[in-house]
């Protein structure tokens, strides 16, 4: 276990995630942009808890991101492509169906790289997992080489295990989305693909 | 004063739709309001000029095609079709050009190669090869085997409804024609496409799919494919019993939402509400024009032109009409060329071969292009966005020839049996 629980810590809405970030036990899973597909769904499966893949050009540098869960649609497509096929109705997911089909490398799924900065709050990091739909992101230093990761119910569940007692979850969480709502768009520059 | 407005409304609505400066039902709806704002229409006349069996006829289909499109049965008639090509590039190509000629003789070509396209990409990427040659024979499929019946195409719901055709009388005359088209593509497609297929080898993984793991409800497929027959029967009695095809296509929507039981919410809010606009505005734009003597007048110019012989207006009106719908929208075009038929029915032309005429170009020349047609832009953005993006100008190399053989066919065709 990390120190986080024997060295309690207050962190609010606008506290900067580098200063939470050491006390997160969840790291980022780091991948190369041409790395094969299977070999990102195992080194996937070796870290379990990181939900979101971080795809590094040949610098290091973060050029997209992939969730697992996509990992997880390709392999489905590559053994039993009918069970994907069945749920396609429109435009949007026979491309998505048609990417996977045809996708060999991280690069071929990634999506455009959505990050946080270190000094980014963690109101930033709420907001641009809900604006984006990602269960957590990487954070990245000035050169966009990946430092840290926040994950988006480890940072729900230390900032609720952190509320002062006698406070309602209900009301903090409101509280929450009034200030995600409320805040500046985070620090994210989308980059080309890069592939 | 009054032509001269409706002329503008008409001019710059058409211009508003063709350079997509606004969203074609915007610009329809806006062209339509705008033609009873000046009165050129009162709302009594603009809104009967709404041809509500188009409208309902659209509806009623759009509602059996969301549901069919959820069950799985395109994608399991399409593996099922490709497993019996036995892996054969060229096999494969044709089964896969005959299920969406099929189907889109009878559903909205769009909703067909969107249910289609899935197995033609995963094929490809099987055989490691680029689908673009089977995403453009598609397409080619697509609007030829649209041709073939009045609801195979909004063109030609638009021409059976103002001709006032049954279903039966423009399949015999229109699916002969558009079965002499496809023949003539699938040669066609030998030249055109032998040469990218010969290099394919022979994919053996394809018959490892499991058909059957393609449909996502069952119940819901034998529902939806019963009443998509009994509907397509429905045409075929319908006008002997003395219904219109939109009280059809009403009958077989409101029979999969007493079967199926799913929420109507559900199933209606998948409908293409914007189309159906699209038609209402388009129908008062027109009318605008009618009613002012534009279309008179336009009518009267092309008779003096033709001398009023049959066979110079018919092969005109489907070259140019095939010419036109290579560029612009076929939907606006046909609807404006109806009344100009119906103009020259009134001087003493014999009007069948033209609304046959008019149907063929207006259906066959949006192979034309890359954006003559819905079918060819939806088959490009999902080219494009599985990496394989197909350009105009090597489009072109496929539609042009096979919009000419297609033409050709056709024109021979309405030459033997209502010309010669």
């Amino acid at each position: 276990m990390s120190g986080r629980h024997e060295h309690p810590h207050r962190f609010a809405k606008r506290t900067p995630v580098r200063d939470i970030d050491h006390y997160l036990d969840i790291g980022p899973t780091v991948v190369q942009v041409d790395a094969p597909l299977v070999d990102v769904a195992r080194l996937a499966i070796s870290q379990p808890r990181t939900r979101l893949i971080s795809v590094v050009d040949a610098e290091g540098r973060l050029v997209g991101v992939l969730p697992v869960l996509r990992v997880v649609e390709e392999l489905v497509v590559r053994l039993s492509p009918e069970e994907l096929m069945k749920d396609i109705v429109d435009l949007e997911s026979a491309g998505r169906f048609g990417r996977e089909v045809g996708a060999q490398v991280a690069g071929d799924l990634m999506s455009e790289p959505v990050f946080l900065r270190p000094d980014s709050t963690v109101a930033d990091a709420f907001r641009a997992m809900h604006l984006h739909r990602y269960s957590g992101l990487p954070v990245v230093d000035d050169e966009r080489r990946v430092s840290g990761y926040i994950d988006l119910l480890e940072l729900a569940l230390r900032y609720l295990d952190e509320l002062p007692p006698g406070v309602p979850v209900d009301a903090a969480a409101a509280d929450l989305q009034t200030s995600v709502a409320d805040e500046p768009a985070p620090d994210e520059r989308p980059a080309g693909p890069g592939r | 004063m009054e032509v001269w407005v409706a002329a503008l409304v008409f001019l710059g609505t058409y211009a508003l739709i063709a350079t997509e400066r606004l969203h074609k039902t915007v610009a329809a709806l806006l062209g339509g309001l705008l033609m009873i704002v000046f009165g050129v229409l009162d709302q009594e006349a603009a809104f009967e000029a709404i041809d509500f069996n188009v409208i309902f006829l659209l509806l009623g289909m759009m509602v059996i095609a969301n549901v069919m499109r959820k069950t799985g049965v395109f994608q399991w008639l399409a593996i099922r079709a490709v497993q019996l090509a036995r892996g054969d590039p060229w096999w494969i190509l044709v089964v896969l050009c005959v299920i969406t000629a099929v189907a889109s003789a009878f559903l909205d070509n769009v909703t067909t190669v969107v249910l289609i396209a899935p197995i033609t990409l995963y094929v490809a990427a099987t055989l490691g090869v680029s689908p673009v040659p089977y995403l453009i024979a598609e397409i080619l499929a697509s609007n030829i085997g649209g041709t073939a019946t009045l609801i195979g195409d909004p063109p030609n719901i638009l021409i059976g409804s103002a001709a006032g055709v049954d279903f039966p009388t423009f399949a015999a005359n229109m699916t002969p024609p558009a079965l002499l088209a496809f023949g003539s593509f699938l040669l066609l497609a030998r030249f055109l496409f032998g040469r990218e297929l010969s290099r394919q080898e022979v994919a053996v993984s394809v018959a490892d799919l499991d058909a059957s793991g393609a449909i996502a409800d069952p119940r819901l497929m034998r529902i939806s494919v019963l009443v998509m027959l009994a509907t397509i029967a429905g045409f075929l009695v319908a006008a002997p019993l003395g219904y219109e095809p939109a009280t059809v296509a009403l009958l077989g929507a409101t029979a999969i939402f007493v079967l199926t039981r799913e929420d109507p919410a559900d199933i209606l809010a998948d409908v293409e509400w914007s189309t159906l606009l699209f038609f209402v505005g388009l129908f008062v734009v027109v009318e605008g024009v009618i009613h002012v003597g534009i279309i008179r007048a336009f009518a009267d110019g092309l008779f003096e032109l033709t001398g009023g012989d049959l066979t110079v207006t018919s092969l005109a009106l489907m070259w140019v009409s095939g010419a036109a719908s290579g560029i612009v929208d076929n939907i606006p075009y046909t609807a404006t060329l109806i009344p100009v038929v119906q103009q020259l029915g009134e001087r003493g032309v014999e009007v069948a071969p033209l609304w046959w005429s008019l149907a063929l170009g207006a259906d066959l020349g949006g192979n034309a292009t890359i954006i003559g047609a819905s079918a060819n832009v939806i088959i490009a953005s999902l080219a494009a966005r599985t990496g394989h993006p197909i350009s105009f100008s090597s489009y072109l190399r496929y539609g042009i020839p096979t919009v000419v053989v297609s033409l050709s066919v056709a024109s021979l065709w309405i030459w033997l049996v209502h010309l010669r």
